[in-house]
């Protein structure tokens, strides 16, 4: 008999307990400028973006794989959608955007298997090479999105973008081979195997989602920023640990059935957090030590294999 | 006459310089159930993987129902009607019961691409109820459940596209006697149902009484087919290993008194869930046997012995009065573990014979902590060679080696390190009987050294065969303790266990 501890309620429950109890703290210790209506809804709109990332992330994160080209090919995706968006409009936007995001996860899906390196060194490299490239896409001059192309800026269009991503996640997951082989690639590569999957061909597929998701999350991040600046250097790492934090609380909430809203809800435990400190007017240093020590105490009470287990 | 339903024709595998499967060549009948037995090495598992294209095969062919084979997965093993229940875990984490049992045949359920998941779960359902397993949710994460449930999970899967030919390899020993009699029950029916079974199993016992023909594999070359009635158990023994094996393998003394001396006692010791203050002690020379139903707790009270589990409370004490509360701990203190899984919790897997062996006695080896790769060799060979491991050399990955040899590796590492206290779970798991009566020996070589024995055993002949004391475990508790007896039996054991 499946226990109320093994079920979906039992995660919904945990999540929804842990967003009643940071907002609570941040409300008691700063009543004034933290947690009215307007403020959470402004705090959730700036965590979908990286939910979207999230969701992408966890199809290759379920492989047991790493990607560190997303923020890197935010950066490109986000200036060929600008580029095009000057000549075509929303359609070459969201083409651009979309397109070269699924292009350059295709591309790096490729090279992983042909390369058969382990996919952390394949995508540091690649990273070095799109932020380069992006550089040039940019001829070095910030690229601004045209303002009669902001639908995505704010609500309902980010929402509707966002929620639109969410759907075909939870679909992919639920009613394609896709989530079903991911996860069992995960478990064991050699039985899946044995069991018929192409593990080379649903790998290429995991890095090609990741990045169709991240061209979404190019939409939405130049959208709301307006402005899109190529940067070199590893720059771009900075912005592949947030969507990753969602991943975790997705992986972590996977065995309540529920990842897609473990990663929702954890991006918008994350953001409540922070917009936490800026109200009580913390030093960014301080933000970031609580910030990811909170992670860690929660996917560690959440998400801890049994005592005993092995961890990796 | 019997129609043929396989035949394996000069069936050859090589793995480097092993020869596991040497020009094999034999003939299953319609209807019938075929044990495949041989000694661990033997080459019956790798046969059996080639059949159902977990390996490619190396030389010669099968052909089933008149038509050659050349499969390369499972999953096309399956469609051409070959399916398998593999020993070790078989299901994948992180799918659900009906994920798992549908795993690679997502077809019938997939329409445009888009998967009918309440439809996958619904005939999940009604399979899982109709073999009477339905206490599992096919709508549930397959983490949900424990080992044996998994494996009823695997037999479902594995039997329920009615294949011709079911492999059921080395399974019986992960399940309780329930589970093995659902077993039976579904070889049966494939058997009645004009349809074939080829089963691997180290209990000769088993099968003679489940199997209508036996099959004899030695050093990866087939030896005999013989029908099950014709023959006994130590006719099955000397095919099997080409000698003469008597069937007192086990100790033949009685009546010897157990040392009054206490090496260890374990006072109130409970491990939540698991095990409810347990207190025993152990004595010089003394093996003190386990017995019990699957999750009665056997298993638990060798971890708590060995600082290994969690949340325990209580105390397990040695006689100088040093307690053991963790594994490094009770390693210095001369107690050696072996676990019931052996591939997770007592080799690794990928690393050589030679470091397995030397893992524990690595600081007793170095020299003002600089290590010597000579006298490491030397060490880990002397007590390989000791337990007589079947292996190219001590620099032989452990992943490459049956489960007897396996087992030796572990049981060299802990004579290695001079143990005193050995708490062997399951030693003889898998174990041909050639093995089994080597390791029984050293057991008895052990204990007349002064050495003390806790041995956990699911095999009631094994428990009545080699310990002086015997105890039996029921719900986490001690539920009956028996002295060696010539009278003892069997039943007196059950009557405790259930």
């Amino acid at each position: 008999m499946q226990s109320f501890k093994n079920s979906r309620f039992y995660g919904f429950f945990i999540l929804a307990a842990m967003v009643v109890v940071f907002y609570a703290i941040f409300k008691f210790l700063t009543p004034t400028n933290f947690g009215s209506p307007e403020n959470l809804f402004s705090y959730f709109q700036s965590s979908i973006i990286y939910s979207v990332g999230g969701c992408g992330l966890y199809f290759i994160v379920v492989m047991g794989l790493f990607d560190f080209a997303v923020g890197s090919n935010i950066v490109l995706s986000s200036i060929v959608g600008v580029i095009l968006s000057k000549h075509f409009g929303y359609l070459g936007f969201i083409v651009g955007c979309l397109g070269c995001g699924t292009l350059i996860g295709i591309l790096i899906g490729f090279l992983y298997n042909k390369l058969n390196v382990p996919s952390m060194i394949v995508t540091v490299g690649l990273m070095l090479i799109f932020e380069s490239l992006a550089v040039f896409a940019a001829g070095g001059v910030k690229q601004t999105l045209d303002p009669a192309l902001r639908f995505f800026s704010g609500a309902p269009g980010n929402i509707i973008l966002a929620f639109c991503a969410f759907a075909l996640m939870w679909f992919i997951l639920n009613y394609t081979k896709i989530g079903t082989y991911c996860n069992a690639i995960g478990s064991n590569e050699f039985t899946a195997k044995n069991m018929g999957i192409d593990v080379k061909k649903y790998k290429l597929i995991g890095f090609a989602l990741l990045h169709f998701f991240v061209g979404i999350m190019a939409i939405l991040t130049v959208s709301y920023g307006t402005t899109m600046t190529a940067l070199t250097g590893m720059s771009t790492m900075s912005r592949n640990f947030q969507p990753l934090m969602g991943t975790f609380f997705g992986v972590a909430f996977r065995k309540y059935g529920t990842p897609i809203s473990a990663i929702v809800i954890g991006e918008f435990i994350i953001a409540i957090i922070f917009n936490g400190f800026v109200a009580l007017g913390a030093p960014t240093t301080v933000q970031n030590i609580v910030t990811g020590a909170a992670l860690l105490v929660i996917v560690t009470l959440t998400a801890r294999g049994k005592r005993g287990s092995v961890v990796k | 006459m019997s129609e043929i339903l396989l035949q394996a024709e000069n069936i050859d595998k090589r793995f480097g310089i092993t020869h596991a499967v040497d020009n094999v060549s034999l003939n299953i009948n319609r209807g019938e159930i075929r044990a495949l037995i041989g000694e661990n090495g033997s080459g019956k598992s790798t046969f059996c993987q080639m059949l159902c294209g977990i390996y490619t095969i190396g030389g010669g062919k099968f052909i089933l129902d008149g038509q050659e084979m050349h499969v390369k997965n499972q999953v096309e093993a399956n469609k051409m009607g070959v399916s398998i229940i593999v020993q070790e875990m078989g299901t994948l984490s992180g799918l659900t019961v009906a994920e798992n049992i549908f795993l690679g045949h997502e077809d019938p359920f997939m329409n445009h691409g888009i998967k009918n998941t309440r439809a996958m779960i619904r005939e999940g359902q009604k399979l899982l109820d109709e073999y009477g397993f339905n206490n599992i949710k096919a709508g549930a994460m397959i983490d949900n459940y424990n080992f044996e449930d998994r494996k009823l999970v695997e037999i479902v899967k594995a039997t329920y596209m009615k294949p011709k030919i079911l492999i059921v390899d080395e399974t019986t020993t992960a399940l309780s006697q329930n589970g093995r009699l659902e077993l039976y029950k579904i070889m049966d029916a494939v058997r009645a149902d004009n349809r074939s079974v080829i089963f691997i199993s180290h209990d000769l016992g088993e099968i003679l009484e489940h199997c209508d023909t036996i099959s004899i594999l030695r050093d990866g070359e087939y030896i005999d087919t013989v029908n099950s009635k014709d023959v006994n158990e130590d006719d099955l023994k000397r095919l099997m290993v080409g000698r003469e094996i008597g069937s007192a393998y086990y100790r033949t003394d009685y009546g010897k008194p157990i040392s009054d001396e206490v090496v260890l006692t374990v006072k109130n010791v409970t491990v939540p869930g698991q095990i409810e203050d347990v207190n025993f002690e152990l004595h010089r020379g003394e093996i003190l046997g386990f017995g019990g139903l699957s999750e009665c707790g056997m298993h638990e009270i060798g971890k708590a012995v060995f600082g290994a589990s969690w949340d325990r409370q209580g105390d397990v004490v040695l006689a100088d009065g040093t307690e053991i509360t963790n594994i490094p701990q009770a390693i210095r203190h001369s107690i050696a573990y072996a676990s019931k899984d052996r591939d997770n919790e007592s080799v690794i897997l990928n690393e050589s014979i030679r470091n397995n062996i030397i893992l524990p006695s690595i600081e007793d080896l170095a020299n003002k902590h600089v290590l010597s790769a000579g006298k490491l060799n030397h060490f880990a060979k002397e007590f390989a060679d000791k337990m007589q491991t079947k292996m190219q050399g001590i620099n032989q990955f452990v992943s490459d080696l049956s489960g007897g040899n396996k087992q030796k590796v572990v049981l060299a590492r802990w004579l290695g390190k001079g143990s005193d206290i050995l708490v062997l779970d399951s030693p003889t798991r898998g174990i041909d009987v050639k093995v089994k009566q080597a390791i029984y020996a050293l057991m008895s070589e052990l204990t007349a050294q002064g050495k003390s024995i806790i041995m956990i055993s699911e095999e009631i002949p094994e428990l009545l065969g080699m310990s002086d004391r015997i105890m039996i475990m029921k719900d986490g508790k001690i539920n009956g303790t028996f002295m060696r007896s010539e009278s003892l039996s069997e039943e007196d054991l059950i009557a405790k266990m259930v």
